[in-house]
């Protein structure tokens, strides 16, 4: 019933439709999306945000497995690299607002109306 | 090639002479690095079309044109800091190595060759943009253009990461040429790749503030500092439309009928939105962050005629745009600066200007010059460079396009004739205010190019 | 190699367990267990001292920053693994573009130093 040699990781992958993965990583992109949308604290924002690229990092890793080419596996590296630097930035950003106000609600962002 | 190295390196070289006691030296050297890599960037001018870093990034004189334009608005951009010397929590040597450290985005955003070297172009300037942005600390208004800047940019980046993963499962590939190959050999590409190029040029379009993603913009180009207003409505809007320029004629010129009616509508909506609100705005930088969304709009229609000429059109239209707006900022900052440092909302009012024609004749001049510029007005660089944008979409047809786009540069006149009207014909109690040597240089250098320009247009549209 | 729906069956029994066990242990915890409350027994136990103000107290900047600064290090380090897989296929280029790569970390780590982020009493 269970395979005794470890099956090559591609394999693995590919042993799930294509397609399955591409709903999977549209699912979550739009989950990120409707938590940008809706959500009113700057750390939840934030993280829906991260939810977003971890999609696309979902979905370029299945892209390049079913296509043997690496390229969209170092994308995924890049992503994740600029990904940290981001991050690193916006909760500066986040940080820098709570010690002026106290609070990280994006309700208080009323100075400059819309 | 050469402007990414250096700048990347001498970037480095500015940040560890901050550490030096003396701050005297920071503005010189990096305007001596601005320079040095100015004329690194046209050694190349002669040479054939290349590619380079194993065909990532590629280079001919359109992406030279537009790395020139870029690095000069910076150095004139930078020539106006004045050292940050009146600013004492100012943190110099961050501020112009982040300055040199975005230019390296947009160099690479222009000379994209891979979709990799696009993304990670972007977030190199956008992510020294959202810390530039914030640098006022103990602003709030700063601290909340900072954070709206960086969750919608970071939204932006995740849309447009989306389209490229998209666009990499239909086609394969990262390269422009490889996906214009693909596109080229397939009659009817796959949906993926129509959502993938929606998606990401949505990305895009976020960045240089097309409506209906424009939203953003008003907010931070106003609670920024605005001297990195300055710089994010010249050098992120040209690298942008660089970019868009060059993923949509490098790629998908071959489904043209496919993307050109949503570019269209994007066309139309922004030359509204920006031209239609910056009519009731009664802040000077709230004005001219949606002047910049309407000039965005005109350089879409460019875009979305896309013809042989759409190119020179593009650089022309940049430079006009970025030097006109670079010396109407640099008025504004002085006027600021002597009106009220404390009260930000009546500093940056139009009734700032008030009198201002008449104790400080050059500034006035300066001012009209470039708002005669951006209005399109004759004589000046603006007027030739939405000759060219309106020229280029009539030879693709797109009357009621160029209809639109007339009607609403001559709504555009009205608005920007606005801060002339206070300048020369209200009263006001401004004072003569003193202009430093070198800074009155720079607004004079702006004032003579958008003239020359004006009288001269084929000097630079011979070039490219 | 493809795995049919029925190869996962053993995972579904084992979910069934745990929440069954988890479940189940609520359930009869509270229904059979004595339940005394004072004030003594309902507070929060530090090694039987007494707790003091509020758990949610500003704590050093300090603390931030090194966390960030961790996390961007760290996530650095993953474009060593393809250069570490690929070593003799990419050859003297590859090695002297990872130094590179490493020199502009360095020279971001220098800064910091110089800075004085990573002294801690000051």
């Amino acid at each position: 019933m269970f395979p005794l040699a470890t099956p090559s990781i591609p394999d693995v992958v590919q042993s799930i439709p294509l397609q399955n993965y591409v709903l999977l990583a549209t699912t979550l992109f739009i989950i990120g999306i409707v938590g940008v949308l809706t959500r009113r604290n700057a750390l939840i924002i934030f993280m829906s945000i991260e939810l977003m690229l971890n999609a696309v990092n979902l979905l370029l890793i299945a892209f390049s497995t079913y296509k043997s080419d690496p390229v969209g596996q170092v994308f995924v590296f890049f992503i994740m690299a600029v990904a940290a630097a981001e991050v690193a930035v916006g909760l500066a950003i986040i940080v820098m607002i709570y010690r002026n106000t106290r609070t990280i609600d994006i309700g208080f962002l009323n100075k400059l109306k819309w | 090639m050469l402007p990414i190295v250096l700048l990347s390196i001498l970037g480095l070289v500015v940040l560890f002479l901050g550490f030096q006691k003396s701050k005297n030296l920071l503005l010189p050297a990096t305007l001596l690095v601005l320079a040095i890599v100015l004329v690194a960037n046209f050694l190349h001018w002669n040479d054939m079309p290349s590619l380079y870093f194993k065909n990532m990034l590629f280079e001919n004189k359109f992406t030279m044109a537009f790395s020139g334009i870029v690095i000069f608005s910076a150095f004139l951009i930078v020539a106006l800091t004045r050292g940050f010397v009146d600013d004492e929590s100012a943190q110099p040597a961050e501020y112009y190595t982040l300055m040199l450290f975005s230019l390296v985005g947009a160099v690479m955003m222009i000379g994209f060759e891979n979709l990799i070297m696009l993304f990670v172009g972007i977030e190199i300037l956008s992510v020294s943009m959202f810390i530039l942005t914030g640098s006022d600390k103990k602003n709030l208004r700063s601290n909340e253009a900072a954070l709206k800047y960086f969750l919608m940019g970071a939204f932006a980046t995740g849309i447009m990461l989306f389209g490229m993963a998209l666009l990499y499962g239909a086609t394969g590939s990262f390269n422009l040429t490889a996906i214009k190959g693909y596109v080229m050999a397939n009659n009817a590409p796959s949906a993926m790749l129509y959502v993938g190029l929606l998606m990401l040029l949505i990305g895009m379009l976020f960045k240089v503030s097309a409506a209906p993603f424009h939203f953003w913009t008003p907010d931070v180009y106003d609670g920024a500092p605005t001297i990195f207003t300055t710089y994010m409505s010249t050098i992120v809007k040209t690298a942008g439309f660089a970019a868009i320029y060059r993923l949509l004629s490098g790629s998908f010129s071959g489904i043209y009928s496919f993307w050109w009616m949503t570019l269209a509508v994007i066309t139309v909506l922004t030359l509204l939105a920006g031209n239609i609100t910056a009519v009731y705005q009664t802040s000077f930088k709230r004005m001219m962050a949606y002047s910049s969304i309407s000039h965005a709009g005109y350089l879409l229609l460019s875009l979305t005629a896309l013809t042989n000429q759409s190119q020179s059109a593009i650089v022309f239209y940049s430079l006009a745009y970025s030097i006109a707006t670079i010396s109407a900022f640099g008025v504004l900052m002085l006027v600021a600066k002597e009106t009220g440092v404390h009260s930000y909302e009546n500093a940056e009012r139009f009734e700032a200007f008030n009198g201002l024609g008449k104790k400080n004749p050059l500034l006035a001049f300066v001012l009209t010059v470039s708002m005669l510029s951006l209005a399109g007005i004759p004589l000046t660089a603006g007027f030739w460079g939405k000759f060219f944008v309106f020229s280029s979409a009539a030879d693709r047809g797109l009357t009621w396009m160029l209809v639109i786009a007339i009607l609403m540069s001559t709504v555009g006149i009205y608005y920007y004739f606005k801060a002339i009207i206070a300048a020369y014909m209200r009263e006001g109690e401004l004072s003569a205010i003193k202009v430093s040597p070198f800074y009155r240089l720079i607004l004079i250098a702006t004032t003579i190019i958008t003239l020359v320009f004006g009288l001269m247009p084929d000097f630079l549209k011979g070039l490219v | 190699m493809n795995y049919l729906p029925s190869d996962y069956l053993p995972i579904l029994i084992q979910l069934g367990l745990a929440l069954a066990f988890i479940v189940g242990t609520m359930l009869v915890t509270h229904s059979i267990g004595p339940k005394r409350n004072s004030k003594l027994k309902d507070e929060a136990f530090e090694c039987g001292i007494e707790s003091q103000g509020d758990a949610r107290t500003p704590i050093s900047i300090k603390y931030f920053l090194v966390a960030i600064l961790f996390v961007l290090f760290d996530v650095e380090v993953i474009f060593m693994y393809p250069w570490a897989v690929n070593f003799i296929k990419l050859g003297s280029d590859g090695f002297i573009e990872m130094i590179l790569f490493m020199g502009l970390l360095l020279a971001g780590f220098y800064y910091i130093i110089r800075k004085g982020v990573l002294e801690w009493e000051k």
